[in-house]
């Protein structure tokens, strides 16, 4: 989630999206706004959820530190 | 007892050898009041009271005996136990066997002096503020963590199945460290100082990776001497240093070391380390598909309302007959006709009121009143005269006329009623 929220700012959003939609009472407009809002959120999550996958890297620490000072 | 190694007296008996050995060691303050140190092995205390064992260590080893009362023996000793005896050397002559006898025997606190350390370095964190300094809270899911741990180890190997258990394929490195013994406290260090590194979000764009969000440092169980890295300064300002969270995860659930005091979750184990700071993805999973489920049926739901509510207007003002407007219409062209015609005739009224007024106003002018006859008595310096006792005899008055003015001066005065 480069750019705007962390995983968690944006899941706490998502939980008041879905609290003020609940609660209803707002106008058309609002309530498409925070459909889109929402609807981008979760996209935005489920890709950062993929970017935890990675490889599993395990080192002796002079390998890793001569690793890190190479780059 | 140069006499017993005379060879021209004959041959000694092998007893009277012993013997004489035996005096020789008895004789030797060297070997009578010795404090000694090592490690108790065979220990056996008989119903007799007295209590056998091995006293050794990498070297050598001796057999020792305490006899029955002869000292206090801590309770605490036992197999393994390291101690310092305070003995002196017998011999048995008739095995020709050379033992202990044990006057006094304590158990060595072999981590007496690094308690001391310890302690001094608890109370110099805790003046720091460093035990309540404000922790860092865990990422709800962590991108990518660094494990700090001996490779190999059984600790890792928990670590690592339990997150495949709960989040398959989650990116981790792990920067093998050795985690006890004379280095251990040094390499710990570097390995935090390696995964602090890799959480600089600049150095993970150049590795391509998210930057380390979770540093797990620890170890599994072992005996205090084998955990004490952890209780060291060292590593507990490499904990504190850290920008982002360290979980130490040391030993078993009893253990609470220096490190699990200064980082920022701590773990009671490997394990529960893992337990803490990686979710279950398929809770995840579910979290996020409920949220999507509840956000699109709420908004359904607001637009099914939207327009059930338009239906309803449309059908009222379907139903509301052309007629109705006209009434409407009609009743308002009135309503304003008569405002009009009220303001109207309020005007008139004012109008009236306004004039009635005037007259009278101008009835009571004084211009009015002099026109009528009167006249208008005024001192020098202006002030009208009404009274008699206003006046003096020889004083200078104004009189005002409707066409004029007129000085006058007083001759007689006369008070009504005198």
């Amino acid at each position: 989630m480069e750019k705007g929220k962390t995983y968690d700012q944006a899941i706490n959003r998502l939980e008041e999206i879905v609290a003020s939609l609940e609660r209803g009472g707002k106008g058309l407009d609002e309530t498409l706004q925070l459909y889109e809002e929402g609807a981008i959120l979760l996209k935005q999550c489920q890709e950062d959820l993929k970017s935890a996958e990675g490889k599993l890297n395990e080192l002796r620490l002079e390998d890793i530190e001569k690793e890190i000072s190479k780059d | 007892m140069r006499e017993g190694s005379d060879l021209t007296t004959g041959p000694l008996s092998v007893g009277n050898f012993v013997n004489l050995i035996r005096q020789t060691v008895k004789q030797d303050q060297l070997f009578q009041n010795q404090a000694i140190k090592g490690e108790v092995s065979q220990w056996k205390q008989y119903p007799s009271g007295h209590t056998y064992f091995t006293l050794r260590d990498n070297v050598g080893q001796m057999s020792a005996v305490i006899w029955q009362g002869r000292c206090f023996i801590d309770p605490s000793i036992k197999e393994g136990s390291e101690v310092v005896v305070i003995a002196g050397v017998d011999l048995y002559t008739k095995q020709g066997r050379i033992q202990l006898v044990v006057n006094k025997i304590e158990p060595v606190n072999a981590i007496g002096k690094m308690e001391e350390a310890l302690r001094e370095l608890k109370l110099k964190l805790r003046q720091e503020g460093a035990f309540d300094r404000p922790r860092k809270p865990l990422p709800l899911v962590p991108k990518h963590i660094a494990i700090v741990t001996g490779t190999g180890s059984a600790a890792l190997s928990d670590m690592n199945r339990l997150i495949e258990n709960r989040w398959p394929g989650l990116r981790r490195t792990i920067i093998g460290v050795l985690v006890q013994g004379e280095n251990s406290v040094r390499e710990i260090v570097r390995g935090l100082a390696v995964a602090r590194k890799l959480s600089d979000p600049e150095i993970a764009k150049q590795r391509n990776q998210p930057p380390v969000d979770v540093i797990i440092v620890g170890r599994g169980g072992g005996s205090p001497e084998d955990l004490w890295a952890f209780n060291l300064e060292p590593v507990a300002r490499a904990i504190i240093a850290s920008q982002i969270p360290v979980i130490s995860a040391v030993g078993h659930e009893s253990d609470l070391l220096v490190s699990d005091m200064v980082a920022d979750v701590r773990a009671s184990t490997p394990s529960n380390a893992i337990e803490r700071c990686v979710p279950d993805y398929n809770a995840i999973q579910m979290l996020l598909s409920d949220y999507n489920e509840r956000i699109d049926s709420a908004t359904i739901r607001q637009f099914s309302d939207a327009r059930s509510r338009l239906k309803l207007l449309t059908s009222m003002l379907k139903a509301a007959p052309m007629a109705g407007i006209n009434n409407v219409r009609i009743k308002i062209q009135r309503l304003a006709m008569m405002l009009n015609n009220s303001s109207q005739s309020i005007i008139t009224q004012e109008n009236a009121r306004m004039a009635k007024f005037e007259a009278s106003l101008k009835a009571v002018h004084p211009q009015r009143v002099l026109e009528r006859g009167y006249s208008m008595i005024q001192n020098d310096r202006g002030e009208v005269l009404s009274q008699i006792e206003q006046l003096s005899i020889g004083q200078n008055i104004k009189m005002s006329f409707a066409d004029g003015k007129a000085e006058a001066s007083i001759v007689n005065l006369e008070k009504k009623g005198k």
